[in-house]
């Protein structure tokens, strides 16, 4: 596939060998393509499935049943709030509100400039520092509509 | 029951402690030494086994029991699988684990293999967990370099190869047969049980799987013997637990203490009671599977059996407490909202049960319940039980039959009369 | 074999059998949706759990083996009311659909409710709305509601043949069966997934609004359409006594056969029926001034014995040529032979048969005819027919004609049959050879017959008459024990055989590859 950058082909040959059947280095090489691409399109799909030795539709199902694979781009920040019980004791869904009204987005929306996507999530294993959520790889939690400020203003 | 009686997370304070030269000074590699170089993988199943050492991911099964399962002779490989899911809501400790002390991690997993005859070890993260992820590599590149893992470990002859899989978000991957499923590249369905995964698990060949917690106390149990772990908690549930505590409380957290420290003592005195104006109205003991406890109810003990005997669980030990400002009927919104949108869709029960039940929770929710719904909502829960595919029907319907059952008069008063 | 109590009655079964298994062979049918014997267990749709004694949880009879001294009991209440569970569940989010939907009669969700349902629905939530006509490739189309997703048709694609194109995606109850774009069902296999589905959720367009299945009978027959000779059912409506309709077969549907298509068919022999009752030929026609006249079957039966018998007698029988297929039953190729080649000698036979196609590597042959091992294990050597060899002096030619898939194979035939022979046709289906015929009799396709064919790999199979015969049609093996029997030349031969089974009988004592098949 041409779009992916030599790096991480390499990256993805040197996994699959980690593994002593093919299939099983399905979710790292998964991991590997929306690293790059953002996400995962029929395109890489159909690739993937080549590389492994697997038909399509294996590899669909994969994708569709993990909520952190996407099949369609969002915007440059996954704001992703934790919804579960610890959080929603500590205000969650105030925290969320916050976010859709500054916003101006639905969770499940992006943001017109592409900036921000607002999903919730299930529980993210920071309880003790509920209110949480994930912006893309990183933990922010202990949320007020103050630091969700800071946190915004602080990314381009 | 002191802290100084704490050794799992009592180095957690160090920097720099996931460095191995950090690990090293402290005492690091000292058991998977004694273990490989004056121990028989005998001897080992042996002292695990008289620890009573009990899984510490939510199911509470033996582990050396666990291990005892897999076949000696066999020409399949052994795999040993590190569940590093943490997915149960409320659980939290093994990031800390993993972060602060991932080479104890290894430690344990070396003495594991090496009891059971395993060369292959993968540790199954949670897809969230990238950044422990990358520590955790780091540290596995360390230990190879310096002989603790790869070929030939301390010259002791045996091998061990530790590679991270990361998940990609679904609860249900912390369940052990759905966990091999998506190593294996598949989506999460759990397996039919039997067979147990110690004789066919990953590839179909013998697995064991642990919980990271459960693999970090071998090292200590090794070192200090399975007499001393015993005393360190019950004689029949060896060692401390890392409880975690969230909700409002004072100091939400970690907490390693006893098995068999009270309910109340972890609240009260270690995580420092309720906030400022809060009133206990509710206590979840073992993660969002346990069912849940009512304030009058907490006057128990922190060990497996005193809460099965109280119709709950120990589960991973995450306490949630919940105050009396929220309505109960929220906490059932967010438990049937969980268990629905992680359900993997294989049985019918659970497919289709646990969303009837979110449908009908989410209807009383917004204004529309009516006086029959609760009892309907309790059938559906009692049909799910015990009718499922894998433990997660149990885990969705246990919850929430204890949260009709024990808060009956608050959510009548939600419905329309 | 181990020893068990199942429903209160003592049973030895064999062992490792699961106690799905070991039920059915006493009798006892415990329900299913998601278990098909052809695949290992799945255990999702927990219909057919059991009570064991002594385990505190039910159990799946599909998947669990049988053991020494287990007490089973499939109808008790926790039983009863598990199976009416699952049934609440299934039918909560399923659409009220039976009124328009082609499985009812025939489908499970209709069949387990009448026996462990008949509650009133408590669901009062908004159904899941998703697609209703999903074009899954080939001639099937799945309606998402309907699904109960017991994945039966993914796992026919990935367990047998290993094709794959089905798949589970998105999760919980947002499940659904689905195909990677661009690339859908497409195999010789996909009829079979309409026949697995258990209920309504994948149709056949072929068979879709047609009829209800309770018109419907079925008979069990084979298809000739290649050398595999596959069991099959062949679905015919029952009739209306005020209305003719204009179909009489419906459905070609898989027969369970072990040894040879074990519970499939290719879509090749599903779908090809029209055949049966298109462009038949019903009428005896003998050529009278030019133009082709009714005529009845004694007298003309009388001639044509009369015709053979003066050749015999002049020593002329090498001026006749007969041409025969593969399609014809072994019975009839015994009697070929018997009449052409031991009675009458010197006889020209040839044998012309459909073009070969292509095969699958599965079910489907090359072959497109059903016993051309039967032509190699009776005895015949027949020469490969030549349009060359035929311009010789042949003063009568018989052609036994097989035209379902087509009259390519004949093309040859046109400028030898306008010479001078007498031309005599035995055929099934009208066709332009009836212009160069002077004797036209209408004949039987092997549905409408009773006798056996021997598949390409040896496997003798034995069928029954299951379709009625059209107009005035008889079977090549009738016509020829008439012919033979007039012509006299043995005549206590053909005294002795009245029915099929009587050659066959005779051809197991000649021939060791049909001992076998006796019984």
């Amino acid at each position: 596939m041409s779009s992916l950058s030599p790096e991480t082909k390499n990256k993805i040959a040197a996994v699959v060998k980690r593994y002593p059947h093919k299939q099983a280095a399905l979710l790292p090489v998964l991991h590997l393509i929306q690293n790059e691409i953002g996400f995962i399109p029929e395109e890489s799909q159909a690739w993937v499935a080549e590389l492994l030795d697997l038909q399509p539709a294996r590899v669909k199902e994969v994708v569709t049943f993990y909520t952190m694979f996407l099949e369609k781009p969002i915007g440059r920040y996954h704001l992703q709030v934790c919804s579960n019980l610890s959080c929603t004791l500590a205000g969650a869904n105030d925290i969320l509100n916050y976010l859709i009204d500054k916003l101006k987005i639905k969770p499940g929306e992006t943001t017109a400039d592409g900036r921000f996507t607002l999903t919730t999530v299930e529980c993210l294993g920071a309880c003790e520092h509920a209110p949480c959520m994930m912006v893309n790889c990183d933990y922010y939690g202990q949320l007020t509509p103050a630091k969700i400020d800071e946190i915004l203003d602080g990314l381009e | 029951m002191t802290e100084k009686e704490k050794y799992l997370t009592s180095l957690f304070g160090l920097k720099n402690l996931h460095q191995l030269e950090i690990y090293l000074e402290n005492g690091g590699y000292e058991a998977a030494k004694k273990a490989l170089l004056e121990m028989k993988p005998t001897d080992i199943l042996a002292e695990v086994k008289a620890a009573n050492l009990r899984g510490r991911g939510g199911a509470g099964f033996p582990a050396g029991v666990k291990w005892g399962f897999v076949p000696k002779e066999t020409d399949k490989p052994k795999y040993l699988c590190v569940n590093a899911d943490e997915g149960e809501p409320g659980t939290f400790k093994d990031k800390y684990i993993m972060s602060h002390n991932p080479h104890l991690l290894l430690e344990g997993i070396i003495i594991t293999a090496y009891c059971v005859g395993i060369h292959h070890a993968f540790i199954y993260i949670r897809g969230e967990y990238e950044m422990i992820a990358q520590r955790l590599e780091k540290a596995i590149a360390e230990a190879k370099k310096k002989g603790f893992l790869g070929q030939n470990i301390l010259h002791s002859q045996f091998d061990l190869e530790v590679i991270v899989h990361r998940g990609a978000g679904a609860y249900i991957c912390g369940e052990e047969t759905a966990l091999l499923e998506s190593l294996e590249g598949k989506r999460g369905h759990p397996r039919l049980k039997p067979p147990f995964p110690a004789s066919v698990g990953l590839f179909n060949c013998p697995t064991v799987i642990n919980n990271v917690e459960t693999i970090a106390n071998v090292p200590f149990i090794i070192l200090k013997g399975a007499e001393w772990f015993t005393r360190v908690g019950l004689p029949k549930d060896g060692g401390t637990r890392i409880f975690g505590v969230s909700g409002p409380v004072k100091k939400p957290g970690i907490y390693e203490l006893p098995l068999g420290t009270s309910l109340k003592e972890l609240i009260f005195t270690y995580a420092g009671g309720m906030r400022e104006g809060k009133k206990l109205k509710a206590v979840i003991p073992g993660g969002l599977s346990a069912p849940i406890l009512t304030a009058e109810e907490i006057d128990i003990t922190l060990d497996f059996e005193s809460l099965v005997n109280a119709g709950s669980m120990l589960g991973s030990g995450a306490v949630i407490v919940i105050d009396q400002e929220t309505s109960m009927l929220d906490v059932l919104r967010v438990v049937s909202k969980f268990y629905a949108h992680e359900s993997c869709g294989q049985c019918t029960p659970c497919r289709i049960g646990v969303s009837w039940i979110n449908k009908i929770v989410n209807r009383l929710a917004q204004g529309g319940g009516q006086p029959d719904d609760l009892e309907t909502i309790a059938r559906l829960a009692a049909a799910i039980k015990g009718k499922t595919l894998c433990p997660l029907g149990d885990a969705a319907a246990m919850p929430i039959l204890a949260i009709v059952e024990k808060f009956k008069d608050e959510l009548l008063g939600s419905t329309k009369h | 074999m181990v020893k068990i109590k199942i429903d209160g009655q003592q049973a030895e079964v064999k062992e490792g059998l699961t106690i799905l298994k070991a039920a059915e062979a006493l009798g006892i049918e415990i329900p299913h949706l998601c278990f098909h014997p052809a695949f290992s267990p799945e255990g999702s749709c927990r219909m057919c759990v059991v009570e064991i004694q002594g385990r505190p949880k039910l159990e799946l009879a599909c998947s669990t083996i049988v053991q020494e001294g287990m007490v089973i009991f499939t109808q008790s209440q926790a039983v009863v009311e598990a199976r009416r569970s699952v049934l609440e569940f299934l039918l909560a989010e399923h659409p009220l659909d039976c009124p328009l939907c082609d499985k009812a009669g025939e489908c499970k969700l209709q069949d387990y409710y009448e026996l462990y349902g008949l509650f009133d629905s408590q669901f009062k939530e908004l159904k899941e709305k998703r697609a209703k006509r999903v074009h899954l490739g080939r001639k099937l189309i799945l309606d998402r509601e309907r699904c109960i997703l017991c994945t039966r048709c993914v796992r026919f694609l990935k367990e047998v043949t290993k094709t794959g194109e089905l798949g589970v995606f998105q999760r919980g109850i947002h499940s659904e069966i689905d195909y990677f774009p661009g690339q859908p069902v497409n195999n010789n296999y996909s009829g079979n997934l309409a026949e697995l589905c258990p209920v309504g959720a994948i149709t056949d367009q072929d068979f879709r609004f047609q009829t209800r299945s309770w018109f419907l009978n079925s008979k069990p027959a084979i298809c000739p359409l290649c050398s595999r000779v596959c069991s099959v059912y062949i679905d015919y409506h029952r009739g209306f006594p005020r209305v003719e309709l204009d179909k009489y077969v419906y459905r070609i549907r898989a027969r369970e056969n072990p040894q040879i298509n074990n519970y499939w068919l290719c879509d090749f022999g599903r779908y090809t029926y029209s055949y049966l009752e298109k462009n038949r030929a019903t009428q005896v026609l003998v050529r009278e001034n030019g133009h082709l006249v009714e005529d009845d079957w004694p007298s003309q039966l009388d001639l044509l014995a009369k015709k053979l018998k003066e050749i015999y007698l002049k020593k002329r029988t090498s001026q006749v040529g007969v041409i025969f297929n593969s399609a014809l039953t072994t019975e009839e190729l015994y009697l070929i032979k018997k009449l052409f080649v031991e009675e009458l000698p010197e006889v020209n036979l040839y044998l012309l048969d459909p073009e070969e196609g292509e095969g699958d590597g599965f079910l489907l042959t090359s072959s497109r005819t059903p016993n051309l091992k039967g032509v190699e294990l009776i005895g015949l050597q027949p020469r490969r027919f030549s349009a060359a060899e035929l311009s010789q002096k042949l003063k009568l030619i018989i052609i036994f004609a097989y035209l379902p898939l087509g009259d390519n194979h004949y093309k040859e035939l046109n400028s030898v049959l306008d010479r001078e022979a007498k031309v005599i046709l035995l055929t099934a289906h009208q066709t332009w050879l009836m212009e160069k015929a002077d004797l036209v009799l209408p004949t039987l396709l092997p549905q409408e017959k009773e006798g056996s064919m021997v598949n390409v790999d040896g496997q003798v199979q034995r069928f029954e008459k299951a379709l009625p015969a059209p107009g005035q049609a008889r079977s090549e093996g009738e016509i020829l024990g008439i012919v033979g029997r007039q012509l006299g030349i043995d005549f206590s031969f053909y005294q002795e055989i009245k029915k099929p089974a009587d050659i066959f009988d005779k051809i197991s004592q000649e021939f060791s590859w049909a001992e076998v098949s006796r019984d």
